[in-house]
C-alpha cells in the first residue's frame, strides 16, 4: 500500500484580501486635508464629515482640556484614518484600556 | 560535571515526541545529553519529571522589579528562565534624570506600578541604556531581553515636545542615533504604543510619531536585524487589522520581525481571532513576520479604591475621582448623597457587572464572613444594590475593600485552544510584573500546562513546551536557547507535567515602599537553572546570579 501523500497546494498567490481602506496620516493632516486628498471625488464639507463618521475612534475620542496642545481633539500622527465606512460590528467588550 | 539531571523525560524544546534520557551541565552549558555517567557536583533526580528548555516570556514590564529584584520573583519559580521587559513603549532607558518622574507617572498610569515604590525600591544611577544594563546586570538571576521604549526615544531627544507634536528630521536622526546606541549596548528590539494614555490622560509621546518616524526606526531595526513590537487597538478588528499591515510593510522593507498584542477573544466578538488570524496568514504568506501575541490567562481584574483601577476607565466621573483624587476625595465622594447618587447612576453604564463581583478581601471583623461572596449576594442580605454595597462596603473598610471581577473575558477555551496551538501565534502577553494591585501576572505558563494541555487537551506537551521555548527563542532571535541541544545555554526547567499549575493568586506585602500585589505561588516546579546554575528549587530561591542580557552588547564573546 503506497503512502497517501496530499496534494500541496503550491500556488502561492500573494495577493491580499480586500480590507477596510486606511490610511496614515501625513505631517500637518487635518480632517479637511486628508478628505482633499483621498476623497476628491466628494464635496469637501461632505467629504470632511463622511470621514469624520467612519472614524469615531478618532473624532469621538476624549478632548483634551482647553490651552493643552491637544485640545479640539486633532488627529495624532499615528492614527489609523478609514477611508470608507466599517461593514460589520468592530468593537470588543474591553473599550480602550492601558496595557 | 557541575550538574546530572538524571532519568528525566526530555521535551527538548523542538516540538519532536520525548524520551527518557539524562541531561549534563557544564560551565554553563548542556555537554551531553543521554546516559550520562560519572560524577558530577550536583546530581538532580527528574525521575516522573519532564526536563525542558526554561520558559521565555516575551511580554512583561519587570523594568523596575529588577532594580530590587534580580529574580523576578515570582516568575524564575514558575519556571521562566528568559524575560521581555520594555514592551509597550516604555522602558526604563534611555532616560535623562529630568524626566524621571515622568516617566515614573506613565509607568504608574498604564502598568500601575505603585509610585511610591519608584520612590522608596530604585535609586537613580543610569541615564544611559548601556548604564542601565550595567546596573540591572548586579545580581540578575534570570535572563533579560530588553526592548527599549520609543516614548522614552521621544522624550530624552524631545523633552516636553515629544508629548506634542510630529519630530523633525534632526531629531528623527537623533532618535536612530539613540537606538542604535542602545541596540549596540544589547536591547532586543523597540517598542511602541498607539493606544497608551499618560497619567495626565494624554496620548504617551510615541502617539505622536508619524509614519515615517517609525519607518526610521524599524530601518536600525532592519541593520541590527531586531525586534519591533507593538500595543494596538486591540479593542477593533479593522483597527488591528490595519496595524498588522503596518506591520507588514515594515517587515518587508526592513527585513524584521514585527509582534502585536495582545490578541483577545471575547464573547461578543468571535469574528476577530479568526480575521485576524487570516489576515496574519496572508501576511506570512508574502514573507511578512507579524506575530500575535496571545495570552493564556483570562481576564480577571480585582480593585479596590484606594488605586485607581482600568476597570473603570469608561466611566470618566468613578476615573476622574480614583485617578486624581486623594483618599479623602474617594471618601467625600462616596459619602456626599447627590454625587453618590450621581456616580450610581453612571454606574449603570456597566449593566449587571456589579452583581457579579466578589468581596475578596476586608480588614475589619465585622465584614469578614461577606468575603467570598458576591455583591449581588451581599445586597440581598443588605436589601440594597450591588453599587450601593460596593460604596459601603468601601467606607465602612476606610478604602480597603478588595473586589473582583472574575472572568471577565479571554474566556472560551474552544477559540482560545486552537488559536495557542496555531503555528503563527506566539504565546505570551503576560504582562508580567504590572498591574500589581489590579491581577498576578506570573504563572501563565503553568496555566497552559494545566489548562490546555492535561484539561483542554488543545496542544501535547511537547508542542506547549515547543511554543513557550524554541519558538520564542527563534521569533526573538535568542541564540543557543529555547532548545536543549548539546552546546546550548543551560537553561532548564524540571516540572511535573501532572501537577504543574499557576497556583492560587494571593495578596502579598512584597513592593518596596510597603506596597503590595497580586502574586501566585507556581505549583509542579521542580527545578530551574539559569545559565548552568540551580537558581530555584521546589525548596525556594538561591544565589545564584547566572542571568545574562540577550542578545547582549555587539560583539560581545
Ligand atoms: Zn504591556
Amino acid at each position: 500500500m503506497g503512502l497517501n501523500l496530499q496534494r500541496v497546494n503550491c500556488h502561492m498567490t500573494h495577493a491580499l484580501s480586500t480590507q477596510r481602506k486606511s490610511t496614515l496620516p501625513q505631517p500637518e493632516d487635518t480632517w479637511e486635508s486628508i478628505a482633499a486628498r483621498e476623497l476628491p471625488e466628494l464635496d469637501l464639507t461632505e467629504a470632511t464629515s463622511a470621514l469624520q463618521s467612519w472614524n469615531l475612534h478618532v473624532f469621538m475620542r476624549p478632548a483634551a482640556p482647553e490651552g493643552s496642545p491637544r485640545a479640539g481633539n486633532p488627529i495624532l500622527p499615528s492614527d489609523v484614518i478609514f477611508l470608507e465606512a466599517p461593514t460589520g460590528p468592530t468593537r470588543g467588550i474591553f473599550g480602550a484600556t492601558n496595557e | 560535571m557541575d550538574i546530572i539531571i538524571k532519568n528525566g523525560l526530555i521535551v527538548d524544546g523542538s516540538g519532536l515526541p520525548a524520551y527518557s534520557a539524562d541531561l549534563g551541565i557544564e560551565d554553563g552549558k548542556i555537554v551531553s545529553i543521554g546516559k550520562v555517567g560519572g560524577d558530577a557536583k550536583e546530581i538532580i533526580d527528574a525521575s516522573n519529571k519532564v526536563v525542558s528548555p526554561g520558559f521565555i516570556d516575551p511580554h512583561t514590564h519587570f523594568d523596575a522589579q529588577l532594580l530590587w529584584d534580580g529574580q523576578a520573583r515570582p516568575a524564575l519559580a514558575h519556571g521562566v528562565t528568559t524575560i521581555v521587559p520594555g514592551n509597550c513603549s516604555l522602558s526604563l532607558a534611555p532616560l535623562k534624570a529630568e524626566h524621571r518622574m515622568k516617566l515614573v507617572g506613565m509607568f504608574n498610569q498604564i502598568e500601575e506600578m505603585p509610585i511610591k515604590a519608584f520612590k522608596e525600591g530604585v535609586e537613580w544611577d543610569w541615564e544611559t541604556f548601556d548604564e542601565f544594563l550595567v546596573r540591572i546586570k548586579k545580581g540578575l538571576a534570570i535572563n533579560v531581553a530588553p526592548l527599549v521604549g520609543h516614548s522614552v526615544l521621544r522624550l530624552w531627544v524631545m523633552g516636553d515636545e515629544s508629548m506634542h507634536r510630529t519630530a523633525n528630521p534632526q531629531e528623527i536622526a537623533a532618535m536612530q542615533d539613540l537606538l542604535k546606541q542602545c541596540l549596540a549596548a544589547g536591547a532586543v528590539g523597540l517598542s511602541t504604543s498607539f493606544v497608551d494614555m499618560d497619567e495626565t490622560l494624554q496620548p504617551v509621546p510615541s502617539r505622536y510619531a508619524d509614519a515615517a518616524e517609525l519607518d526610521a526606526l524599524a530601518s536600525v531595526l532592519g541593520e541590527f536585524n531586531r525586534v519591533l513590537q507593538i500595543v494596538h487597538e486591540f479593542y477593533d478588528i479593522d483597527l488591528t487589522i490595519a496595524r498588522i499591515d503596518q506591520l507588514a510593510e515594515l517587515s518587508l522593507k526592513h527585513k524584521i520581525t514585527t509582534t502585536f498584542s495582545p490578541l483577545f477573544v471575547n464573547a461578543d466578538d468571535s469574528e476577530l481571532p479568526k480575521r485576524v488570524m487570516a489576515r496574519v496568514d496572508e501576511q506570512f504568506a508574502r514573507g511578512a513576520r507579524v506575530w500575535p501575541q496571545v495570552q493564556t490567562r483570562p481576564v480577571d481584574i480585582s480593585f479596590c479604591f484606594e488605586v485607581p483601577s482600568l476597570l473603570f476607565i469608561r466611566l470618566p466621573s468613578w476615573y476622574q475621582v480614583m485617578r486624581f483624587g486623594s483618599h479623602d476625595d474617594i471618601v467625600s465622594a462616596f459619602s456626599d448623597p447627590e454625587r453618590r447618587a450621581a456616580l450610581a447612576a453612571e454606574a449603570q453604564g456597566m449593566g449587571d457587572l456589579w452583581e457579579s463581583l466578589v468581596l475578596r478581601q476586608v480588614n475589619t471583623d465585622d465584614n469578614q464572613a461577606l468575603v467570598g461572596k458576591t455583591l449581588k449576594e451581599i445586597a440581598t442580605l443588605r436589601g440594597t444594590s450591588a453599587v450601593d454595597v460596593m460604596i459601603d462596603l468601601s467606607l465602612e473598610e476606610d478604602l480597603q475593600a478588595h473586589f473582583l471581577s472574575a472572568n471577565m473575558g479571554h474566556i472560551d477555551d474552544d477559540v482560545i485552544g486552537p488559536l495557542l496551538a496555531h503555528p503563527r501565534v506566539h504565546i505570551g502577553a503576560s504582562d508580567g510584573g504590572a498591574h500589581i494591585l489590579s491581577f498576578a501576572t506570573y504563572g501563565d505558563t503553568g496555566y497552559l500546562f494545566s489548562h490546555f494541555v492535561n484539561e483542554c487537551h488543545a496542544l501535547s506537551l511537547e508542542s506547549a513546551v515547543k511554543k513557550i521555548t524554541s519558538d520564542t527563542a527563534l521569533i526573538w532571535g535568542m541564540p543557543d536557547r529555547g532548545l536543549l541541544r548539546e552546546g546550548y545555554v543551560a537553561d532548564v526547567t524540571v516540572f511535573d507535567p501532572n501537577t504543574i499549575a499557576r497556583g492560587e493568586e494571593y495578596y502579598t506585602q512584597d513592593v518596596p515602599g510597603d506596597g503590595s500585589r497580586y502574586v501566585r505561588d507556581a505549583l509542579g516546579i521542580d527545578t530551574v537553572i539559569v545559565g548552568g546554575s540551580v537558581a530555584y528549587t521546589g525548596g525556594g530561591y538561591t544565589d545564584a546570579a547566572n542571568g545574562e542580557i540577550i542578545p547582549g552588547a555587539v560583539g560581545d564573546p
